[in-house]
């Protein structure tokens, strides 16, 4: 967002701003959103467009990381003289 | 003296092998009682008559030799007179009756003749021969070490030999102080010979012979390396205190160079030697790391095909791959993909240590690149019914397709879903195969190009059931662990949804939730963080949450679970000091919040104040989540709850947000400004 668009942001302003940053950030990380939900995005199509930029990029949510197994912990085999 | 000694010998020999004079030296005859029975027990009545024989001669033979004489005149050496043991011909003597009896006897003793006389040969040798060997003249002791060398051919004077302390602590010395190596040569072949027995492993071990082998083993000569290695494998085998010894005298930074020798059969002993001293020896290992073993023992791998050194070899590698500084190494030299060359031969003993090192190496090879060739063959591998093979190649899997999108792909196209189904299917309650099969799942339903395909694979080859089934009595944690997280890779996909919902799989897991959950509370007192098998309890409540976040994306599941009064304990979850377990709760009351009557429930259980506090957290998907709870429960408030939480935002969701905070900061000295201007003009008004 440039200075020239940020004066002139009232609370209400914000509040919306927010909410769809919130809203597309959801959806990116594959929850889903009420119908007025997807409504109100529709209906602040601008401001979606703004900000879509300014998500980030990475992987937000992906569940938890695939952890190894340590199956080394002792020796197998028994020697036999 | 010699007469009376010999006598008194013979005297003494009678005694032991017949209870009555046979003649030998009174060449008295034996004559047939007439009333006595046939056989030569009891005693008998001899009639006897001196045989003449020159003094010298009878006399100066060997014990050995009268016997012989006396019973098996033709086996005598020529020149050793024959003594009659009979004058008259007619009548057989007890010895010719003795010497009849079947081929086989005979042969026995003829040996035993043989014998006594190789080690009374010996005997009166050795202590001549102990002095040659220590002769100031290298030809001396060059003979003396070939005499000793042929002893050692035969097994009475080999005998005679091992009971010579000194004897063999000169051939030690002997081969150490060699200038030639004919010497070097003779002598580590005796040390070899004597090797073959207890008391001859004894008696190098204890003249000194271990360090001095192990000097050998730099010697140009093949044939002393093959000895010298030989004699120590022996040693290592069977002897007390040569393991020890052998590393004291440095032995594995001699053997590891010899690696890169070419014969097949000196590498098999040479590997069975580095298998016996480093076999729970952490040093030993380390040793053999510092001197290049990894490398050298992988090459072994890739470029022979002797059987037998291919399983030494393995054993060493598997011994190697216990130890956390030798993993990588032999993970970086290239073992997996050398192992993995010999899982498909006939020979199972190969195989199956292949396998338990390719496990034990698999945690340390996550990244490593070329593994499609083994990844294919240990999906086939998971069809077998060996138990042994089904652990080895679940295992692996598992680590291998961890956090690496391209081995998950590749496994994926394999057809590696099925097959793990199947062997989730096998293994029963058998944890160390069911425990990995479901993480590999689990792995290959997230974070790669193909995910979506496994999870609809899942399903497709009847694998939801199975999975759900993993989460019924008796509970072994670490399977739960891993079938919770399988299940919310499977409800990503929303076909899925359906299927695991009539699985049964929301109620199994509140249930578990609420024990993990409840087993937490006991402990929380106390700092002491609960396990049960292993797992944290925190654990299995993170899992069965997230994994019912995203069953709720279902609207029929979101219903379910709900209905099932979990609300109240994901707004309690949401003060956990585990972030992840806040993460998840939030997430699932995002989605339980779209339906209005839980998102009430939601607001009546005091869920705002932790939100708002969860707004503030540092982890974007915690703060994402509470802000879209709470705007899913201030639809219906006042505006000014609605500012409030748009306060809250500013100052934690886009705190790290430049243009947002650029954006507030001009909206605040816009303010600001605003107020200031109202001050001016209100004072130049008054």
């Amino acid at each position: 967002m440039n200075r020239e668009e940020a004066p002139g942001k009232s609370p209400e302003d914000m509040y919306i701003q927010q909410k769809v940053r919130v809203l597309l950030m959801l959806k990116k990380m594959g929850s889903n959103l009420t119908p007025s939900e997807e409504a109100f995005l529709r209906n602040y199509a601008g401001v979606v467009h703004s900000q879509m930029s300014q998500l980030p990029q990475h992987s937000i949510d992906q569940g938890a990381e695939d952890v190894v197994m340590a199956f080394s912990r002792s020796e197998t085999e028994d020697r036999r003289q | 003296q010699e007469v009376h000694d010999s006598v008194v010998k013979v005297a003494e020999w009678q005694q032991t092998y017949y209870a009555s004079d046979s003649g030998i030296q009174s060449a008295a005859t034996t004559v047939r009682d007439d009333d006595s029975t046939t056989g030569c027990s009891g005693s008998k009545k001899y009639t006897g008559s001196i045989t003449t024989t020159p003094a010298t001669t009878s006399y100066s033979l060997t014990r050995a030799q009268r016997v012989r004489a006396a019973m098996f005149p033709e086996t005598l050496v020529e020149g050793e007179a024959a003594i009659p043991v009979q004058a008259d011909s007619t009548q057989q003597s007890n010895v010719q009756r003795l010497a009849e009896p079947s081929q086989l006897l005979k042969t026995a003793i003829v040996h035993l003749i043989n014998y006594q006389d190789d080690a009374e040969l010996a005997t009166r040798a050795v202590p001549e021969l102990t002095k040659l060997l220590a002769d100031d003249d290298p030809v001396v002791v060059n003979k003396a070490a070939m005499i000793v060398n042929q002893l050692t051919r035969k097994e009475a004077s080999r005998r005679v030999l091992v009971q010579s302390p000194t004897m063999v602590g000169a051939v030690v010395r002997a081969m150490t102080t060699a200038v030639d190596m004919e010497t070097a040569r003779c002598t580590a072949s005796i040390l070899h010979s004597l090797s073959h027995q207890s008391e001859g492993l004894q008696a190098i071990f204890k003249s000194g012979g271990i360090p001095a082998l192990v000097r050998m083993l730099s010697s140009p000569v093949e044939t002393v390396l093959f000895y010298a290695i030989t004699t120590l494998h022996n040693l290592l085998l069977h002897q007390e205190g040569a393991k020890m010894a052998v590393r004291l005298a440095d032995g594995l930074q001699r053997m590891v160079p010899l690696l890169k020798k070419s014969n097949p059969k000196f590498l098999a002993i040479t590997t069975d030697c580095l298998q016996l001293l480093s076999y729970a020896n952490q040093e030993s290992k380390l040793i053999i790391l510092a001197n290049g073993g990894p490398e050298g023992l992988v090459f072994i791998m890739r470029n022979y095909n002797y059987e037998k050194l291919l399983w030494t070899t393995s054993r060493v590698l598997k011994v190697l791959s216990v130890c956390p500084s030798n993993k990588p190494a032999i993970v970086e030299a290239g073992g997996m993909q050398a192992l993995g060359q010999h899982l498909t031969g006939s020979s199972q003993r190969l195989i199956q240590n292949c396998l338990w090192t390719l496990r034990n190496l698999s945690d340390a090879a996550t990244k490593q690149e070329g593994l499609d060739g083994l990844l294919q063959i240990l999906v086939t591998q998971l069809g077998s019914d060996d138990v042994n093979m089904l652990t080895c190649a679940t295992g692996i899997l598992s680590n291998l397709t961890c956090n690496n999108s391209r081995n998950k792909t590749r496994v994926t196209q394999f057809g590696g879903v099925e097959a793990l189904i199947h062997a989730v299917l096998r293994a029963g309650e058998k944890e160390d195969v069911a425990e990995p099969a479901v993480c590999a799942l689990r792995h290959l339903t997230s974070r790669h190009h193909d995910a979506e395909l496994a999870q609809n694979a899942v399903r497709l080859h009847y694998g939801v059931p199975a999975v759900v089934k993993l989460l019924g009595q008796p509970h072994y944690w670490p399977v739960i662990k891993a079938t919770v997280g399988l299940i919310r890779n499977l409800a990503l996909c929303p076909v899925n949804q359906a299927p695991l919902r009539d699985a049964g799989t929301i109620p199994r897991l509140v249930n578990l939730l609420l024990k993990a959950h409840q087993d937490t509370q006991r402990h929380a007192s106390s700092s002491q963080q609960t396990y049960q098998d292993g797992v944290r309890m925190e654990e299995i409540v993170e899992g069965c949450t997230g994994a019912l976040h995203i069953l709720a994306r279902d609207p029929i599941n979101r219903g379910e679970i709900a209905s099932m009064q979990t609300i109240p304990l994901f707004v309690q979850l949401l003060y956990s000091y585990v972030e992840n377990v806040k993460r998840v709760a939030a997430g699932v009351l995002c989605e339980l919040a779209l339906d209005k009557q839980s998102a009430e429930l939601i607001d009546a259980e005091g869920a705002s104040a932790p939100l708002m506090e969860l707004l503030h957290s540092n982890n974007e998907g915690i703060a994402t989540y509470a802000a879209a709870v709470l705007f899913r429960i201030s639809e219906d408030k006042s505006s000014d709850y609605r500012k409030r939480v748009s306060v809250e935002l500013t100052h934690s969701l886009f705190k790290h947000d430049p243009a947002a905070w650029e954006m507030v900061r001009i909206c605040v000295m816009k303010t600001l400004f605003q107020k200031y201007l109202l001050y001016m003009f209100l004072k130049l008004w008054n």
